[in-house]
């Protein structure tokens, strides 16, 4: 059975919208999508648990989303809506423990768990040939990018098939669907995912709890969500950023780059239960680019 | 199902005085397993629409003790400096206000459940809601099968002063639960574990039943279907410098039972209560209606005289009670031309006076002609000493002369008594001296012959007459008398309950009432052609003869074999360009398998069904290749006594593939009300009886007043009567009407209404017969051709001794000589006693099926050397019958008829073997006469 014991709220700002009144977890929300669609989940009245890795990694060059950033996320969130209840915590996709300890947090503050947004991810080490990826790269691209989802998943099963109620959000990327040069590891990754997205959808399809994978195109660096994953993989690429820009805009049919906020609606459409018929699917927001 | 909110409660408290939360987080993490205090800084005063909807998150999230602790507390700090403390807790761990008192430090002895303690707890929790959860939603409830959500809604009611909260709340829980299921033993539910169950019985005084509510005990087992848990008021709490003033709790943060009720009893004069139901159970409009009688049964139990007795209590106050009253029709003008069934067809005459009328067979007459001939017709029956207000029979097959003479009969100012010819002698005899006959118009040979009837054909009332004048009464001048629409216009007898038919008057004010009911909405005239389909003794033909003539359509007469014969009749509606046509649903669906085979590209624009409930599953098929922008279908629920038809509902491919039962809302100027067995109503989704008030009520049954008086009472909210129709239905809270059944064993046999205890009065008629039961038996699948009869009598020791067969088939046919064909059972089967339930009534689950085949030893019995069409035969008729046939069995004896005799004609078609005409079957009914025709014919490729 779904639904606590809730009185029908009257009409105001509190609240009000899409998401609310429902426990939301997202993983790499210090900044970036992460920050965006938890801000877009805020004001659509969930209540979120938002996780970062608080550090940076080995191997992984350029820096991860940090602790100042996720509080900085949950207060922005709390601002913009004061009905929501926002937690942070700390945790590395890696760790088979964190991720337990995180699911259990949000169980044991929410009562409850309706959204797990699997966001967290890395770029790089990227921008080398495929036989030139060291086996070190290699591992970690594949641990935290889809082996991470898969923690995360697996420390929310239960919860979410006892509730035969639930939607688990993978953000993939237009890497999940096409190949792109010099980026082995994280197309590959990508791809995993979607096809673990697939198989999740149909193992959790008998207990009502759906599994979709939302796949941004090229998202512009923002200011305001601290984005940066443009600049990084122009960096693995080695081209100048206003260089790299310029090449995706000409592939995008829409001619226009993709913002943090454009993937945040449609993550709270998949988070909501306006698309409970959507399972094992893909949806992508990449302004055209892999329909070409 | 998630039912760790099923199990948690949660208390809300106010701080009085600042509790430090680093103390507080401190004192829980020591309590409870690891359970965490967290802090909640909130922007906005306490007061405000933020703080409520906080408060409620807060209150709402459960704690599963199976993942973590299994209790959470959430001191929630507001802007303007108040402090709460919301605190939830699972069953199987704690008490939330026991916790609480620990937490601020008052009862430091307090702990809670030990955890392999609580893991045990926690099962055996769950294990009671899972025996909760076997029970099967209430149909009354009107769920949503499937549905994953919860609704609420709150009610209240005023504090009693003498009469303790709970007591009193179950008291009235006890009177709505009482009328909806219709038991008066009724049990309401307390938590997952525990229920309480006493009677509602109506014959208590008031205060009698609330002693007996509040004294309940525990029940017996029965899942409850509501629960009610009514909380105590709980204590400040004082400790370590705190002071916590408990405000709201909750029992469970989702409904335990499939509908849960909570109150608190705080103290206030008036109780605000919260009702929270799974929607898979009870729909909002069925809740909004049970809390409405909710708190009008508490008001009652307050206001009343101690000494009033429980079942003079109104559920319903007086808004709801017309609300309910509207809902089920009432209220809907209609304007009706106070004018007589002749004389609307005489209208239409003027207006259209070549438009065809009638036709029959190639014969077509004109409205002029048909108006004239009925004239002429009527001048006859005057001539025959027919005057106004007296009562004609008629027992004619369908045809030309049938329409004339009807028409004639009202014209004559008469009331016209339809008979079918083929009904035995017996039952036409009884009908002509019930109704008082003295003049019967027939062409039948075997009309019996009854002393003062006179049968005449209608040949003989096509000029002048043989006067039966008595002395002074004046030869016929020609001129129609004046008479009032308010006269009777047929009178048509109808199975009865007593084993005797009764005849039901029926005004043509009524007649004209039905037209202006449907011809709008129907879209009927002039440019229509309707089907006569039906014996002018069933009152589906009052629709179908009237209904064209009245709206200047042409009337194409079926005649017998081509209502009898689906191929010739797909054929007819084809060649006349049929537009409306009328069906049983039995007879529709041979028309239906008969499109299948063979396409019929036709005219018909309205389907209307009638005479018996419809599965509108089937009809899918037909709507697939004839959708409902061609040809819309359209249910009709209907009663004699209240003029054919109630109500309408357009069969559409929604309806159809939900297989919906709603028979749609009552035609304008009709109105119905689900009633309980004590004339009181019922609510939305609560079945009952229905009663049907309005423009169709007939208002009488001939010489019938008792029965009269106990079926036409007064309409308790509109002027007039209402008949009380003893069929079994509900109103949906849209106000379309269910039909249920009959609340009696009346059923419905291939279109026909058959009263079991009229066939088993018949059956105790037969000498040798000491004690009888009939049931009817549905063929395989919902097969409405296949249902039969099935009859079962106890033999008198002398006779029973003798040959069984011999024996039953003497109480067969003693019965047939009574019974018209369709109310003859197919099987007579002798027991040695009949199997009875423990109330002492004849227990029809128990009754052995009947023996297959009707011959002793028809597995013995040789075909015949080489008689390879005999047994090829009938191993076809084994297969139409679904049992063992013997050579010599009679076709119609084992329960054939001609719906079965067409599928006999498909059998033997898809089994290569030759075919013969249908009416052959009547001249050769066993296998062995049977064969040597087939033989002649040779077998066909």
């Amino acid at each position: 059975m779904n639904g606590a014991l809730t009185a029908p709220l009257p009409d105001g700002v509190t609240a009000a919208g899409a998401l609310a009144g429902k426990a939301a977890l997202i993983t790499g929300a210090a900044r970036g999508i992460g920050r965006a669609c938890a801000l877009t989940y805020a004001g659509a009245g969930a209540d979120l648990l938002l996780t970062d890795i608080g550090h940076d990694l080995d191997g992984v060059p350029y820096p991860l989303g940090s602790a100042g950033q996720l509080a900085h996320t949950a207060r922005l969130c709390r601002e913009l809506s004061p009905a929501s209840v926002v937690a942070t915590a700390e945790a590395d996709v890696r760790d088979l423990d964190a991720v337990r300890a995180v699911v259990d947090g949000a169980l044991d503050r929410f009562g409850r768990l309706d959204i797990l947004l699997n966001n967290a991810g890395i770029a790089a080490p990227s921008g080398k040939t495929v036989h030139n990826i060291s086996p070190d790269e290699w591992d970690l691209m594949l641990d935290v990018d889809v082996s991470g989802a898969w923690r995360m998943i697996r420390a929310v099963g239960a919860a979410l098939t006892g509730q035969r109620a639930g939607s688990i959000i993978n953000v993939a990327s237009t890497a999940g669907l096409v190949g792109y040069r010099h980026f082995a590891g994280y197309v590959t990754a990508k791809h995993a995912l979607i096809g673990l997205t697939k198989s999740a959808a149909l193992d959790f399809a008998p207990f009502g709890v759906r599994v979709n994978a939302l796949c941004p195109g090229s998202v512009r660096d923002d200011d305001a969500a601290e984005g940066r994953m443009l600049s990084e993989i122009a960096r693995s690429l080695d081209v100048p950023v206003a260089e790299h820009q310029e090449t995706f805009l000409a592939a995008q049919p829409m001619n226009r780059l993709i913002e943090p906020e454009d993937v945040a609606g449609a993550a709270v459409w998949l988070g909501s239960d306006a698309s409970r018929q959507v399972t094992g699917s893909t949806v992508t927001v990449d302004g055209g680019f892999t329909s070409r | 199902m998630n039912d760790t909110g099923r199990l948690c409660q949660a208390l809300a408290l106010r701080l009085h005085c600042g509790a430090e939360s680093e103390r507080l987080r401190g004192n829980l993490a020591r309590l409870a397993n690891g359970a965490r205090l967290w802090v909640e800084e909130i922007p906005d005063g306490a007061d405000s629409r933020l703080a409520e909807v906080r408060r409620e998150r807060e209150m709402s999230r459960p704690a599963d003790p199976r993942t973590g602790p299994g209790a959470r507390a959430v001191l929630l700090r507001y802007a303007d400096g108040t402090e709460e403390l919301v605190v939830v807790a699972h069953r199987a761990v704690a008490e939330p206000y026991d916790l609480a008192r620990a937490l601020l430090g008052e009862a430091a002895g307090l702990s809670v459940r030990p955890a392999e303690q609580t893991a045990e707890r926690e099962a055996e929790l769950r294990a009671a809601l899972a025996e909760l959860d076997r029970g099967p939603a209430p149909e009354w409830g009107l769920g949503e099968t499937g549905a994953a959500t919860v609704g609420h809604r709150s009610f209240a009611v005023p504090a009693h002063a003498e009469v303790p909260t709970e007591a009193l709340l179950r008291a009235a829980l006890g009177l709505v639960l009482a009328r909806c299921t219709g038991q008066s033993e009724v049990v309401v539910g307390r938590d997952a574990e525990h229920s309480v169950e006493f009677s509602a019985a109506p014959s208590q005084t008031v205060a009698e039943y609330l002693e007996v509510a509040g004294g309940a005990g525990p029940g017996s087992g029965r899942a409850p279907v509501v629960g009610l848990t009514v909380a105590p008021t709980a204590e400040m709490i004082s400790g370590d410098g705190v002071k916590a003033e408990p405000f709201e709790s909750r029992p469970f943060l989702a409904p335990v039972h499939p509908m849960s009720l909570y109150l608190a009893g705080d103290g206030s004069t008036v109780l605000s209560g919260s009702c929270v139901h799974r929607h898979a159970a009870f729909g909002d409009a069925a809740v909004e209606w049970f809390t409405g009688m909710l708190t009008t049964a508490h008001r009652a139990l307050v206001t009343a005289a101690p000494d009033t007795p429980v079942g003079e209590l109104s559920l319903f106050d007086d808004e709801r009670r017309q609300e309910l009253a509207e809902l089920g029709g009432l209220g809907q003008d209609l304007a009706v031309p106070r004018e007589r069934i002749e004389e609307a067809v005489r209208r239409r005459a003027e207006r259209t006076p070549d438009a065809a009328a009638v036709t029959c067979e190639g014969e077509t007459l004109t409205y002029r002609q048909l108006d004239r001939r009925a004239d002429r017709y009527a001048a006859g029956l005057r001539g025959h000493g027919v005057a106004p207000g007296d009562r004609v029979g008629v027992c004619l097959e369908r045809s030309l002369d049938l329409v004339v003479v009807l028409l004639a009969v009202l014209k004559a100012g008469a009331a016209y008594v339809p008979m079918d010819p083929a009904y035995p002698g017996e039952r036409l005899a009884f009908t002509a001296e019930d109704a008082g006959l003295q003049l019967v118009v027939t062409r039948s040979e075997s009309f019996p012959r009854l002393e003062g009837v006179l049968l005449v054909g209608p040949a003989a009332l096509d000029g002048p007459g043989r006067a039966r004048r008595g002395p002074g009464q004046p030869r016929d001048s020609g001129t129609p008398p004046r008479v009032s629409p308010d006269g009777a216009a047929y009178v048509i007898y109808t199975s009865g309950s007593t084993g005797r038919p009764k005849g039901v008057v029926v005004p043509h004010r009524n007649v004209a009432a039905l037209l202006a009911a449907t011809e709008g909405d129907f879209a009927l005239g002039g440019e229509d052609v309707w089907t006569l389909f039906h014996s002018s003794a069933f009152d589906f033909s009052v629709w179908e003869i009237w209904g064209c003539l009245m709206t200047g359509g042409k009337l194409v007469v079926v005649p017998y074999w081509a209502s009898r014969d689906p191929a010739e009749f797909a054929a007819l509606l084809e060649r006349e360009r049929v537009t409306v046509l009328s069906q049983t649903p039995s007879a529709f669906a041979q028309l239906a398998q008969a499109d299948r085979e063979s396409r019929i590209t036709g005219s018909v624009r309205l389907v209307v069904f009638g005479g018996e409930p419809l599965d509108t599953r089937p009809l899918r098929f037909w709507l697939d290749r004839h959708p409902e922008r061609d040809c819309r279908l359209v249910n009709m629920y209907g009663i004699t006594e209240t003029t054919v038809h109630v109500t309408a509902q357009t069969v559409d491919r929604r309806a159809a593939l939900s297989g919906s039962r709603s028979v749609g809302r009552p035609l304008p100027g009709w109105h119905v009300y689900v009633l309980d067995p004590e004339g009181r109503p019922l609510p939305p989704g609560v079945p009952g009886e229905i009663c049907v008030g309005g423009a169709g009520v007939a208002g009488q049954y001939l010489n019938r007043p008792e029965l009269t008086a106990q079926r036409f009472v007064p309409d308790p909210h509109a002027p007039g009567l209402m008949y009380r129709s003893g069929d079994r239905g509900r109103l949906l809270p849209d106000g379309r009407l269910e039909h249920l059944g009959r609340l009696d064993n009346q059923v419905k046999l291939r279109g026909f209404r058959v009263e079991l205890d009229e066939i088993r009065a018949r059956l105790l008629d037969a000498p040798s017969v000491t004690a009888a039961a009939v049931v009817l038996r549905q063929g395989q699948e919902a097969d409405t051709a296949g249902a039969r009869l099935d009859a079962y009598v106890v033999l008198r020791p002398e006779v029973a001794d003798q040959a069984r067969t011999g024996a039953t088939e003497e109480v067969r046919q003693h019965a047939a000589r009574f019974l018209p064909a369709h109310m003859v059972p197919s099987t007579v089967t002798a027991l040695p006693a009949l199997p009875l339930t423990p109330n002492g009534k004849v227990d029809a689950e128990r009754l052995p099926l009947p023996l297959e085949g009707r011959s002793d030893g028809a597995e013995e019995e040789p075909a015949g050397a080489g008689d390879d069409v005999a047994s090829r035969l009938r191993a076809v008729w084994e297969e139409v019958f679904g049992f063992r046939v013997g050579l010599d069995d009679d076709f119609f004896a084992l329960g054939g008829n001609s719906l079965l005799g067409v599928r006999l004609l498909a059998a033997l078609k898809a089994a290569g073997m030759p075919g013969f005409p249908l009416p052959q079957l009547y001249l050769h009914r066993t296998v062995r006469q049977l064969a040597p025709l087939l033989a002649q014919e040779g077998v066909s490729a």
